[in-house]
């Protein structure tokens, strides 16, 4: 088995205490890059470990930290992102629970490569357990003298404040996050650059913790043995990957990067659930493409899903097997997302509610031919959103109609789901002849 | 500049530019919903999707988020846009309620427009249709959620550029609401520029709700009288009812916007008492009896008593040429000048104004939002000319400095420095303005006099020792500053200030990348009063004259003495004793009660005619509609009428200017002097320069700004001479002010307006407030000379000390004051119970 970074010190249901991340090294790269390096040596380290953005689109940290120039006003700010609300997805809660001063260690790091004075990790509302762990490690943190003013007796200051969100999947998008933050109405916004006015006006770099996290490690050990983690050319590190659905043992499992989806799911996860095939899954969250039994083998990195037309987004494996309607699985992420869309831009906020009625229908038998054309027209202009939600959301639609358009048209011929499914939606008038 | 091609054609517009405005200048109205000129740019409804083909950006984008680029090749007309579009549409008629029919908004709808021209008829959705409650949003707007397409233009305008929060977005996805947090009257006075700016129908105009689809009304563009702004409106008016106002897009002076006393101030044009037909001694006559009897009258007091009893007022709410034409009546006549103003002190500011109102020192609103500090001197925008109040704001916006010196709770929907000070202190804190403000060395480089006029503000300055420490910052400020503007009131300031801050303005502006003044009037046409009034002062006011006998006949023109002046029961004994009162005008006044002789007169929306702004801007109001006393009226509100005519009920009310031509010529027997007045002459003679081939009549948005060719000579000493601050212990002067609904004459007379009317109160500063043993709330009697009033009263911080705020409310027996300025003491304030 490879090696734990992230992971190293997980017990379920114990949460790591100062003093064993200490024993295993913790704080001291802190300590190392505030005594050796300047800012932009580090920021030169973390560049030159390749290391990409945990959130989602696996955008490089170091060129994200490069874009505050030197002369940006201060004071400028850290925000850690644990709004982690994509379906399928907890890697944040675990990583929290393993280490929430490697976190915080990071979120500190960070703060140093950009001169920033102040962190923010912007949080879940639903994990108050979580939010609270962090807000005691920062208290530590703060007595132990990691944060505050001189820290570890250099010149650098930086305090963190822990932030629960309002609780909509909106304010994990950066530009929103800050909104929400100042207290506004949260929605993307991109009239502004993050780094030069982010949060109060003021540069500000937004990280996912799961980035953050690795920081340290890479400060202590170096970028080639950062890179040395991963399988496969190009990539750095290990990654969280979740794995739920119809597998033996869900969970969130570390793993070298590019490790491949057939592994993970017979290895880390043991396989399908007896009686399962694999069907199809979803590699990077909800907003990611179904994925076919052509790629079983395919590797887990930003690269190679990028290739076959996939994305690796939060690394979340969301597994269906050969009883699973996929018309009834995406029009469950679609009953999400048209809650969730902020309402800010039409197509998302019109084009999601004529999505679900239109798969709710087909998922209850009043489908119609016609009925599949419009939706892959819809899932065409859901990409000219304002952000990148709505075409988020149509991903997985698109996928269904590109790949199994077939049992989408079963659905219509035979008036009804052939999987069984039933649903019930109050108040739409949309009968589900699966019921009887 | 960069150069680029939307649909084949070229063109060249500046950088920054976005490319739907860029194709708009070529005439090609690109849909949209969520853009809007004067909001710009946001995204959202991403109805303005064009196609890219060639250039720097490539692809389906919104074109109102993409700045012009040369080399951009555009297509509005592309099918991949077309079919972006329709969907846009469809997804926008999910939810509407397709009620058209019963929607007022329902033909002049952007929404209908864009549904129609997008090609959207067939509805793919079959779900059910999301609804919502409405929510009651007072006496002006009618809230219907159902009819919401998203755009967010509503609460763009009404928090980010009008600065207020009691209206905006509830809920995510497609169950965001857009109302307030709970019922209740929206609290801006701007909230009527929603009705506007609704692309559907959310937010209907409430007073003229069901009163007609656009293509009913009789359209015109007109003006606003409500203040002196002269912001610039559309009449809509059916059944000889005037009914509803629109703000019309005027870049110089309100822009897109106007603000709720001109949209809902305007049915006293419908007044069910309106003077509408002839009157001598009580009862109806024909116009040429009427004239006649007025004639007879008017030669036998001439005979009797000579040429000088007879006085005639204007007002400051008649037009230029009615002005004008009265002044050549008594011209023509050998009466004496008329007066336009029955305030002796407010002419005497308004004229100084005017006179100072240098045209390179002039700013509109539209040139103060490039200033980068805003200084108002002793005027409360909000109350007095509530759209200078939303300029400011813009202002703000784009980085200015807004400090007020007035006496008053002033307040603005932006951040600005308040300066509470007395009235009579505001020579000393711009005397300190000028002397901390404006260096030495620069007043002695311009000229040897007005270094000794410096010393002078020095010495005026140093009196008052507290008003540098009140000032605060504001000194240095101004002093940085590099494009400041000086806003100057002339109500409730004493008569040296208008010209004061005029000195101030010139001494800035010889120091400063520039500087300019901006006065805040009392009246539509009182900049015309003001040039048209004689330049030398009369002797005795017109009250004192009709007193003493001097005066022995008055004629009113579209004036209404009454209005503002304190003391009613000595008007109404002066008014008692003429021989002759004729009155021409259109507003039932007590002073019209009293007439022997009614004339009744047209309102600006039944004639064209011309008025000058503050800022001396001449526009033009058109006729909107014929005049007639509304079929409502007439017809016990059914429809068709019962009785039949071949005249126009109602009809017979005239232009002031021609009763006053028909009065002019009957008097002196000469037909030559029933000709129209050449204004334009009338004004030159006032040395008043107007471009004569000015084309007026071909584009309603002409208008020309005129100023005195001879200012006042600045930096007079008669302007410093004077002193006059002197508090008695435990005094207090009552300060009579305007309010933004129940003060102003006109929109007093419109029932619409009136409903947004606050009761009145009473508001002075905490200290005197405990010193009189009183907390906000609390009922008071305040004994005046000749009225007791009971109302409410408000403590504010924010307010100047020894002064008890009064507003000249409608709902409010005040005027019987004696004395101004008046004086109250303990004594005269007593609390009582509610």
């Amino acid at each position: 088995m490879s090696e734990y970074v992230l992971l190293q010190d997980y017990h379920p249901g114990r949460t790591t205490s100062l003093e064993k991340y200490r024993r295993r090294g913790g704080y001291e790269g802190l300590a190392e890059a505030l005594r050796k390096w300047s800012s932009a040596e580090l920021r030169q380290v973390i560049t030159d470990s390749g290391l990409r953005g945990c959130g989602g689109a696996g955008f490089p940290t170091g060129r994200k930290w490069e874009g505050i120039r030197q002369d940006a006003p201060l004071p400028r700010y850290i925000l850690a992102n644990a709004d982690e609300m994509e379906p399928g997805t907890f890697k944040d809660r675990l990583l929290i629970h393993a280490s929430p001063h490697m976190i915080i260690e990071g979120m500190i790091l960070a703060g140093y490569a950009v001169s920033a004075q102040k962190g923010i990790m912007f949080i879940r509302p639903s994990y108050e357990t979580q939010a609270r762990i962090m807000e005691k490690a920062v208290e530590e943190a703060r007595q132990e003298g990691y944060l505050g003013t001189h820290i570890l007796g250099s010149g650098f200051d930086f305090d963190i404040k822990i932030h629960r969100s309002g609780g909509r999947y909106i304010c994990g998008e950066a530009s929103a996050q800050i909104k929400a933050i100042q207290g506004m109405r949260p929605r993307p916004d991109k009239t502004f650059h993050m780094v030069q006015h982010g949060l109060w006006g003021k540069p500000t770099i937004v990280n996912n913790v799961e980035t953050l996290a690795f920081v340290p490690h890479i400060v202590r050990k170096g970028g080639a043995w950062f890179q040395s983690l991963a399988e496969g050319e190009n990539n750095g590190g290990t990654k969280l990957y979740c794995i739920s659905g119809k597998v033996r043992r869900p969970g969130c499992y570390e793993a070298p990067m590019g490790t491949r989806l057939s592994e993970i799911i017979e290895e880390l996860a043991g396989g399908m659930l007896p009686g399962c095939t694999f069907k199809a899954c979803l590699p990077g969250g909800a907003s990611s493409s179904f994925m076919t039994r052509e790629h079983y083998h395919i590797a887990m990195d930003f690269d190679s899903l990028k290739a076959v037309g996939n994305r690796m987004g939060t690394g979340a494996i969301i597994v269906f097997d050969q009883n699973t309607c996929l018309v009834g699985a995406t029009l469950n992420l679609i009953e999400y997302f048209a809650r969730e869309s902020c309402g800010f831009c039409t197509p998302c906020r019109e084009g999601l509610p004529f999505t679900r009625d239109l798969l709710r229908r087909i998922e209850a038998g009043e489908g119609e031919e016609s009925f599949i054309p419009l939706l892959k027209d819809m899932c065409h202009f859901m990409t000219h959103a304002y952000c990148a939600f709505a075409q988020g959301a149509a991903t997985p639609v698109h996928a269904l109609l590109t790949f199994f358009e077939e049992e989408v048209r079963e659905h219509v011929r035979r008036k009804k789901c052939p999987y069984g499914t039933t649903h019930r939606w109050p108040g739409t008038g949309i009968e589900d002849s699966c019921r009887n | 500049m960069p150069e680029l091609i939307i649909d084949q054609r070229k063109i060249v517009v500046p950088e920054g530019t976005k490319v739907i405005a860029a194709a708009e200048q070529l005439g090609i109205m690109i849909p949209r919903f969520c853009y809007h000129p004067a909001l710009g740019s946001l995204g959202a409804c991403r109805m303005c999707a064009v196609l890219f083909k060639e250039g720097p950006v490539k692809g389906l984008e919104m074109s109102c988020m993409v700045d012009v680029q040369d080399g951009m090749v555009v297509s509005t007309t592309d099918p991949e846009a077309v079919a972006f579009r329709k969907w846009i549409v469809e997804c926008l008629m999910l939810n509407h309620p397709h009620d058209c029919p019963v929607c007022d908004e329902g033909g002049h709808c952007l929404l209908q427009d864009e549904t129609v021209s997008g090609g959207h008829g067939l509805r793919r959705y079959r779900g059910k249709k999301r609804t919502y409650t409405d929510q009651n949003l007072g006496p002006f707007i009618q809230h219907e959620m159902n009819r919401c397409i998203h755009c967010w233009r509503c609460r763009r305008f009404y928090q980010e550029y009008a600065g207020y929060h009691d209206l905006g977005a509830f809920g995510i996805g497609n169950r965001t609401y857009f109302g307030r947090s709970e019922e209740g009257a929206l609290s801006s006075p701007f909230s009527g520029n929603l009705v506007d700016i609704c692309p559907t129908g959310v937010f209907t105009d409430k007073p003229s709700r069901f009163k007609g689809r656009r293509w009913d009304f009789e359209r015109a563009p007109t003006l606003c009288l409500n203040c002196s702004l002269g912001c610039n409106m559309v009449a809509s008016t059916r059944y000889r009812e005037l009914v509803r106002m629109e703000a019309r897009l005027n870049s110089r002076v309100n822009g897109y916007f106007i603000c709720d006393r001109g949209r809902y101030g305007f049915q006293y044009a419908n007044h069910p008492e309106r003077p509408r037909r002839p009157t001598v001694d009580g009862a109806a006559a024909a116009w040429e009896e009427a004239l006649h009897a007025a004639s007879e009258r008017l030669q036998a007091i001439r005979e009797k008593n000579g040429r000088q009893a007879v006085a005639c007022l204007g007002s400051v709410r008649t037009s230029l040429e009615s002005q004008a034409r009265l002044a050549l009546l008594c011209r023509n006549q050998g009466w004496p000048e008329p007066l336009f103003f029955s305030d002796p002190s407010l002419s005497r500011k308004t004229r100084t104004a005017v006179s100072r109102l240098d045209s390179t020192l002039a700013v509109s609103m539209k040139d103060m939002e490039d200033a980068d500090l805003i200084l108002v001197v002793g005027s409360d925008p909000i109350n007095e000319a509530p759209m200078l109040a939303l300029a400011l704001r813009q202002a703000q916006r784009r980085g200015a400095v807004l400090a007020v010196l007035d006496p008053r709770p002033v307040s603005l929907p932006a951040a600005f420095q308040h300066v509470p000070i007395r009235p009579s202190r505001l020579r000393s804190a711009l005397c300190a303005l000028i002397t901390n403000a404006v260096p030495h060395d620069a007043a002695k480089l311009a000229d040897p006099g007005r270094l000794q006029y410096h010393q002078r503000c020095a010495r005026v300055a140093a009196e008052d020792r507290e008003i540098m420490e009140q000032l605060a910052a504001l000194p240095v400020q101004l002093r940085k500053s590099r494009r400041p503007v000086i806003v100057c009131g002339t109500d409730v300031v004493p008569e040296t200030i208008p010209s004061l801050a005029a000195d101030l303005a010139l001494l800035l502006k010889q120091v400063k990348d520039d500087a300019g003044l901006f006065y805040v009037l009392n009246g539509a046409n009182a900049f015309g009063a003001a040039l048209l009034s004689p330049p030398d002062e009369p002797s005795g006011t017109m009250i004192e004259n009709i007193e003493n006998g001097n005066t022995r006949a008055l004629l009113l023109v579209e004036t209404d003495p009454f209005n503002r002046f304190p003391d009613q029961r000595r008007l109404r004994d002066a008014l008692a004793r003429l021989e002759l009162l004729i009155t021409v005008d259109y507003l039932p006044s007590p002073a019209l009660s009293m007439a022997h002789i009614v004339l009744p007169a047209c309102t600006a929306f039944e004639t064209k005619a011309h008025y000058a702004n503050q800022e001396g801007r001449i526009q033009t109001a058109w006729p909107a509609y014929e005049g007639g006393t509304p079929l409502s009226q007439v017809s016990g509100g059914t429809h068709p009428p019962r009785s039949f005519g071949d005249d126009l009920p109602g009809g017979e009310s005239r232009n002031a200017c021609r009763v006053l031509a028909d009065l002019d010529a009957k008097l002196s027997g000469r037909e030559e002097n029933r000709h129209p007045v050449d204004l334009w002459n009338r004004l030159e003679e006032r040395g008043v320069s107007v471009p004569r081939d000015f084309p007026w009549d071909e584009n309603p948005e002409v208008s020309a700004r005129v100023s005195v060719r001879t200012p006042e000579q600045p930096f007079s000493p008669g302007t410093l001479s004077a002193t006059h601050d002197s508090v008695t212990d435990g005094a207090f002067s009552l300060l009579l002010v305007e309010w933004t609904f129940g003060t102003e004459e006109l929109s007093s007379c419109s029932p619409a307006a009136r409903q947004a009317e606050n009761p009145p109160f009473l508001t002075m500063h905490a200290e005197d407030a405990a010193a009189l043993g009183l907390a906000s709330g609390d009922m008071v009697l305040l004994h005046l000379d000749d009225t007791r009033l009971k109302l409410g009263v408000q403590v504010a911080e924010k307010t100047a000390k020894g002064i008890l705020i009064l507003p000249r409310h409608r709902q409010l027996d005040w005027q019987g004051i004696s004395r101004i300025p008046a004086m109250l003491f303990k004594k005269h304030i007593e609390r009582t119970e509610a």
